[in-house]
């Protein structure tokens, strides 16, 4: 049994349910125990652009935080997953840094300790559980569906520092889903980005971003998307309205799912266990083929 | 040492030294020291009249030892050794004190303290120069021949240099021919004049050369001895053909049924499991790869051995060894292309599409794989669109720091390959820098970026995708025109950067040559002394190196060739002045030196009675391993005994003072 | 032209390299930005950051385009890592008075006062029921600082930002 504390992030707890329900939901049925870690709050990577301490200290903090409590973290985030990796990675070689962080944490009684280990939901799925596990417990297989992964930005990058995924031949997310029962396959710029970061500058041109991926991945014939980061999530399902009317009507609507409530649905839980009723883009089409209701 | 008498001269090197501290006081201060005689400063020590001065001083003082304060002995040791030697006195009785380097360079901000330290140094000098005693050095004979590594452009060149100068060479090529890059060419930029029709001549010359043994499809697997005499253990590997009965006729190529792809065409082509490396191969000799052979995976076939005229298919072939005494060494081994596939973004490997500058080579030649056709690999069509990117790995952190000196040039002969084959196809060439630095590149360089549809984009692809139909997608900013340009491109060929070949670094241990930070040959001197090494004897030609264009390697082999030749000719080899010596009367025979010596100089045998250790005086290079070593002080080096070094150490502690 | 801004950044974005750019321009070929902003341009922005002349990019506030996506330092053959320089510029831009999107003051404020960028909201169920995490049977989402020691940090931190 693997344990792990739940990190959730910003997105996730206050706008992004149906992850956190089908991570609620699914992991603990892999053998995956979830701690709660209600004092966590923001990684501060949204803040970096404002002031780089702040993020730094942000993401110290939960580092310390959770190295406390002895427990490695599970990022189900990708800016968080990068965000603790990273200042991880720059405390690690930097003594001043370390000091001036350490001098700031000790305001509110907190130890400076950044040994704690940080997983993205991919490593739990496809290191800890393994793809072979998963498979044998598949019920219900997404036979006919060809899924395009889109692993989003942080899943690969920075790769100077330990990514989820494979920075140089991206293949866990694959081969997740393919033990699900579902096809994969290749469209250019499959590591590409969504464009969320985009928004505060200009909604319309994160809109164009999104819209120009979702066009290849129709375009490369698949039936599905499957993402693991709420951001990408937030702009790939809950946009594609919008995205269209910015490029004058072309159909680019799919359907959009997270990682794990693809699991969920192979391996047989309701829709609702999954919050699939909370996807914004057409998952109906998907679940109808695989024979599930979503009002089930 | 009551006849020891020293002179002590002190330089100012201009305002080097006198600049900082006071030379006159250094040698008052030196004057008052036990055995000197005559004590002096000077402007310009090195000049003429300086040398005259001590010069004169030797004889008038009838002075025994000489110190000379001034710059680095790495600068003017042997100018002051000159010195002693016209005065009649034997130069290792001459003792350099740098207080320049070490001393006013250094300390210029505290000339006072840096005068201390003068007079403390020379102080110990002095010490030291009492214990000084005359040096002889010996002379070994050489062995007059050579044996040259690797017989691409380089090694032909270096061969046929040795050869016609009368020394007779042993040529050894890993391959079953030799050739080297060059061979794989189609053509040579700037002049474009056909690779095959300028190398296969020589080749031809080195096969027919008297003076010239080549040992195909072999390897270097061990050299001991040392310079002028070294001892060279060459493998030759089984080719399970009898070489000295086959005739090139070629009857068994062309019967034999198993395929395997063809490393001469990067893979692009085919080749038979016994097979040529080439047509124009030297020597024309067959080599069975027994990874494809249908009788050596599943015991049938036989063909080649029922069609052989002569009966020189030989499946039980193994390998053999031959052992070559020659004076010098010639390290040939040229370059290797980077593993593209590294550079992920690219998709080389992954792509059909995406291939290297050598592939492409091999499109164009005559007798490539499409018979010299360029056609996209995906589907065998003709491209109407090329991409050629530059720097694909060079120049860069993640992958190869350095220049690979020759893509610029080689992307612009690639861009005449295109349009010469296909007229109407567009080329976009893409580059940060177009280093045209040869003679005639510019010129080069300047025809064709004039040419019809030649596009050159200044900027670099991130991330190369595939469309649906084969062809190649991806985004380049122009900085030259400010513009994101969306290419679609049929073929792309990417200019590779270049590494040293992955069996240098073994070849290197066992030749003790160091490396530079790209893994490369270091040589002596990289402005004055490009193709010697470290070790003595062993000689380096062409791009082991450095990366090097075909002109530069040639001009770099005979290089080579030529000092090789210089250092045979002189007929002998001396040793160095630092040899360690042995104390017989103290040596236990303990042998703890013998394997720290990292020349396997020292030997340890039966005298009157008693075991002692023995220094090859040529193997030696005076390191002083072995004395820092020998428990009971038997072993001292030359010019570094315990005596000498502990008498400076003393007065440095302050013993003197 | 001088070398103070650059220095700034260097000190920001260790332990990248920024003054090593060549210009072979592979971030902006790379740029998610650059597609569908043509004025964003990570090779300029570096350039324009070793020459230290870096008013033009705060005042317009072009620094504020970039994606984060990372592959123009994931792509760089020198290490540069533009968009940590970005990242830097946007903090000495900050630093010297100029305004940041209203939308990244509003997450910072949020950040500081509730722990997260923004109040947990009703989202619309395909069902077309509005839903919270009392309704979805979440656990309660509760402010996570253990102590006012962290909202006080971060005020710090964030100076002017937060006013």
């Amino acid at each position: 049994m693997s344990k792990f504390l739940l990190f959730l992030g910003c997105t996730i707890p206050t706008k992004q349910y149906s992850y956190e329900i089908s991570v609620r939901n699914v992991l603990p049925k892999l053998g995956v125990e979830l701690v709660d870690f209600p004092e966590s709050g923001c990684c501060g990577f949204p803040l970096k652009g404002l002031n780089k301490k702040a993020w730094i200290y942000m993401s110290a903090r939960l580092l310390s935080l959770a190295s406390k409590k002895g427990l490695p973290i599970l990022a189900l985030c990708n800016g968080c997953d990068t965000s603790l990796r990273k200042i991880k990675d720059l405390l690690m070689h930097d003594k001043d840094l370390r000091e001036e962080m350490a001098k700031l944490l000790s305001n509110e009684g907190v130890k400076l300790d950044i040994n704690a280990k940080v997983y993205h939901t991919l490593e739990v799925l496809h290191d800890f559980v393994g793809v072979e596990r998963i498979k044998s417990l598949v019920q219900r297989p997404l036979k006919g569906i060809k899924v395009a992964s889109y692993p989003g930005c942080h899943m690969l990058r920075p790769s100077d520092i330990p990514r989820p995924e494979d920075p140089v031949e991206p293949r866990k997310y694959d081969s997740v889903i393919k033990a699900l029962g579902a096809e994969v396959g290749y469209y250019p710029d499959k590591g590409g980005c969504c464009g969320a970061t985009l928004l505060p500058y200009s909604a319309k041109h994160a809109l164009l971003i999104v819209a120009s991926k979702l066009k290849t991945i129709k375009e490369y014939g698949f039936s599905a998307v499957s993402t693991s980061c709420p951001y990408c999530m937030e702009m790939i399902d809950a946009k594609q309205d919008a995205a269209r009317s910015e490029v004058g009507d072309e159909d680019i609507s799919i359907p959009v799912f997270y990682l794990t409530q693809l699991v969920g649905i192979a391996m047989g839980l309701k829709p609702k266990e999954l919050g699939l009723n909370l996807n914004v883009s057409p998952v109906e089409g998907v679940l109808d083929r695989l024979g599930v209701s979503l009002y089930e | 040492m009551s006849d020891v008498r020293i002179g002590v001269y002190v330089c100012h090197c201009g305002k080097n030294i006198g600049g900082v501290i006071n030379p006159a006081k250094v040698a008052e201060h030196a004057g008052k020291l036990p055995n000197v005689v005559i004590s002096r400063d000077y402007v310009y020590m090195c000049s003429s009249p300086g040398q005259l001065l001590i010069e004169e001083d030797i004889k008038k003082y009838n002075l025994n030892r000489v110190i000379v304060a001034a710059c680095s002995p790495r600068m003017h040791e042997p100018t002051f050794q000159g010195v002693l030697k016209r005065a009649g006195l034997n130069p290792w009785l001459l003792q350099m004190v740098n207080v320049r380097e070490h001393d006013t360079w250094v300390h210029e901000n505290v000339p006072e303290k840096a005068e201390e330290k003068a007079k403390d140094l020379v102080a110990a000098a002095v010490a030291r120069a009492a214990h000084l005693y005359e040096i002889n050095t010996v002379r070994a004979p050489v062995v007059k021949s050579a044996v040259v590594i690797g017989g691409g452009i380089a090694g032909i060149r270096a061969s046929l240099d040795l050869a016609n100068a009368g020394i007779k060479v042993y040529l050894i090529e890993k391959k079953q021919s030799i050739g080297g890059k060059m061979a794989q060419l189609d053509k040579t930029f700037p002049t474009l004049d056909c690779s095959q029709c300028i190398l296969t001549p020589l080749m031809v010359d080195v096969s027919r050369h008297p003076n010239i043994e080549i040992y195909a499809y072999s390897e270097v697997v061990d050299v001991s001895g040392s310079a002028g005499d070294f001892k060279v253990k060459v493998r030759l590997k089984p080719t399970y053909v009898d070489w000295s009965k086959c005739t090139g006729c070629g009857a068994c190529v062309e019967k034999c049924p198993g395929r395997a792809p063809k490393e001469f065409d990067e893979g692009l082509g085919v080749r038979k499991a016994i097979y040529f490396e080439f047509p124009q191969a030297v020597p024309r000799r067959p080599v069975i790869d027994t990874e494809h052979c249908l009788w050596f995976t599943k015991g049938i076939c036989k063909v080649c051995e029922k069609v052989c005229p002569v009966g020189a298919i030989d499946y039980k072939q193994v390998e053999r060894y031959v052992e070559l005494n020659v004076g010098a060494i010639v390290v040939a081994i040229g370059y290797e292309l980077y593993d593209l596939s590294k550079l992920s973004e690219y998709g080389y490997g992954k792509f059909k599409n995406v291939i290297s500058g050598l592939q492409l080579e091999r499109l164009s030649s005559a007798d490539g794989p499409t018979r010299g056709k360029i056609l996209r690999p995906s589907d065998g069509k003709e491209p109407k669109t090329v991409g050629i990117v530059l720097c694909a790995g060079s120049r860069d952190e993640n992958h190869v720091k350095y220049c690979c000196r020759f893509g610029c040039a080689a992307a612009i002969k690639h861009v005449y390959y295109i349009k010469h084959a296909l007229p109407d196809a567009k080329v976009l060439v893409f580059y940060t820098d177009v280093r045209a630095f040869g003679k005639g590149y510019e010129e080069f360089y300047q025809k064709f970026r004039s040419e019809e549809n030649v596009f050159f984009i200044r900027g670099r692809p991130a991330e190369i995708f595939e469309g649906r139909d084969g062809s190649l997608i991806f985004d380049v900013y122009d900085s030259n025109t400010n513009q994101l340009i969306n290419v679609r491109a049929d073929l792309v060929v990417l200019e590779g950067a270049v590494v040293p070949p992955k069996d240098w670094e073994p070849l290197r241990r066992i030749l003790k040559v160091s490396c530079d930070p790209g893994g490369f040959a270091l040589e002596l001197h990289p402005k004055l002394r490009p193709f010697e090494t470290t070790s003595d004897g062993i000689f380096l030609a062409g791009a082991i190196q450095g990366p090097k264009d075909i002109p530069d390697t040639v001009a770099h082999a005979a290089a080579a060739a030529a000092s090789a030749i210089g250092f045979l000719a002189k007929g002998y080899v001396e040793s160095v002045p630092y040899l360690a010596v042995v104390n017989e009367d103290l040596c236990s025979g303990c042998s703890l030196c013998v394997p720290i010596c990292p020349y396997g100089a020292i030997s340890v045998s039966e005298k009157e009675g008693k075991r002692v250790a023995k220094v090859d005086v040529i193997k030696c290079k005076g390191c002083g391993a072995c004395a820092a070593t020998c428990p009971s002080g038997a072993m001292q080096q030359n010019y570094f005994t315990d005596k000498q070094v502990l008498s400076e150490v003393v007065v440095l502690a302050g013993g003197a003072k | 032209m001088d070398s103070r801004i650059l220095n700034e950044v260097r000190e920001l974005v260790k332990p990248h390299s920024p003054q090593y750019c060549y210009q072979c321009a592979k971030c902006t070929s790379a740029c998610t930005a650059t597609k569908v902003i043509p004025e964003y341009k990570p090779h300029l922005i570096v350039a324009l950051t070793r020459l230290g002349s870096v008013k033009g990019l705060m005042e317009s506030g072009i620094i504020w385009a970039c994606t984060e996506c990372w592959k123009c330092s994931e792509y760089c053959p020198q290490d540069v890592a533009p968009v940590e320089v970005v990242i830097a510029l946007k903090n000495l831009s900050i630093a010297m008075g100029y305004k940041p999107p209203e939308d990244l003051k509003v997450m910072a404020k949020n950040v500081v006062e509730l722990g997260y960028v923004s109040p947990p909201i009703e989202v619309l169920s395909k069902e077309f029921e509005m839903y919270g995490r009392e309704a979805l049977s979440l656990p309660e989402l509760v402010k996570p600082y253990v102590s006012e020691g962290t909202p006080t940090n971060l005020k710090k931190l964030l100076g002017g930002v937060y006013e």
